[in-house]
């Protein structure tokens, strides 16, 4: 009767062991993408089992006329939530970056940097709103896991 | 005949109120688009047209607006706009967005789009509730 109580109490000791470690293992399973540079971690990769939130800061300016206050905020606001909404999809999608310089007789004439992004995104949501002195700062994120990709 | 679980009626309610708001509400496609120059809107466009043809019944998400004067749609939106913005932009929107940086200047042009989906829209006394179908 002894035997078979301490054989139970072992069992359940090294179960719990094990879900210790394997709780552990999961954590670790958020690899990230390194830079070449420094090695330093730059971005997580969307794993399976794991659930990947991304953050972002959209800013937005009021125009310089406006019939009110309320009317600053509220596009500011707007204007903040699509650069919100561009700084996702330029985390999640990419940026096309295309690049132009003219030179003539070995010296730089002219040089421009274009930009662009283009997507469609589901399921970000506004965290925080903060206004102040006419720039408005909209604190956004979006989930992403296998679940809702696929879905 | 009486139910043995308590909650019963309350869930026979829900299901009553969620089927009548679907069949006893008015289906509108509504659309919008907002352009940004430099972080500053410049042009802003909201579309809503009564739909022909009814809708399919699912609901997706629903946002409550008081609406104390009575307005219509159209006018309670305009007054809205952020708010629809905030509710409906969490489910779908398209962006666009171009930079152009030179030595001499950045111009920033971006451009979100809510695609035109179906909502049941429901006038309740005060309280307008707006409703995304799938």
């Amino acid at each position: 009767m002894r035997i078979s109580t301490v054989i139970a109490l072992l069992l359940s000791v090294s179960a719990l062991h094990a879900e210790f470690f394997s709780s552990d293992a999961s954590e670790q399973k958020v690899k990230c993408v390194y830079s070449g540079t420094d090695g330093q971690c730059v971005e997580p990769i969307l794993k399976s089992e794991n659930e990947l939130v991304i953050t972002v800061t959209g800013l937005g300016v009021a125009p310089s006329v406006t019939s009110s206050p309320a009317q600053a905020y509220a596009l500011a606001k707007r204007a903040a939530m699509v650069d919100g909404y561009r700084l996702i999809a330029e985390r999640i999608k990419g940026v096309q970056v295309e690049g132009q310089d003219s030179i003539k007789n070995m010296m730089l004439q002219q040089s421009s940097t274009k930009t662009s992004v283009e997507a469609l995104v589901r399921g970000a949501k506004i965290n925080n709103t903060t206004f102040k002195e006419g720039l408005c700062e909209v604190e956004m994120e979006i989930a992403l896991s296998y679940s809702r990709v696929l879905h | 005949m009486r139910s043995r679980n308590g909650n019963s009626p309350f869930v026979f309610t829900s299901i009553a109120l969620i089927c009548s708001l679907s069949y006893s509400a008015d289906n509108y496609y509504i659309g919008y688009r907002l352009t940004t120059k430099n972080a500053q809107p410049i042009e802003e466009s909201l579309t809503i047209s009564k739909a022909m043809q009814p809708c399919s019944r699912e609901i997706l998400s629903v946002l409550s607006l008081n609406n104390p004067s009575s307005e219509s749609l159209s006018s309670l939106l305009n007054h809205e706009r952020t708010r629809f913005l905030e509710y409906a932009s969490s489910e779908e929107i398209r962006l666009q967005s171009n930079e152009k940086i030179s030595p001499e200047h950045i111009k920033s042009l971006q451009t979100l789009t809510l695609p035109m989906r179906c909502y049941a829209v429901e006038f309740n006394g005060d309280l307008v509730t707006i409703s995304l179908l799938k």
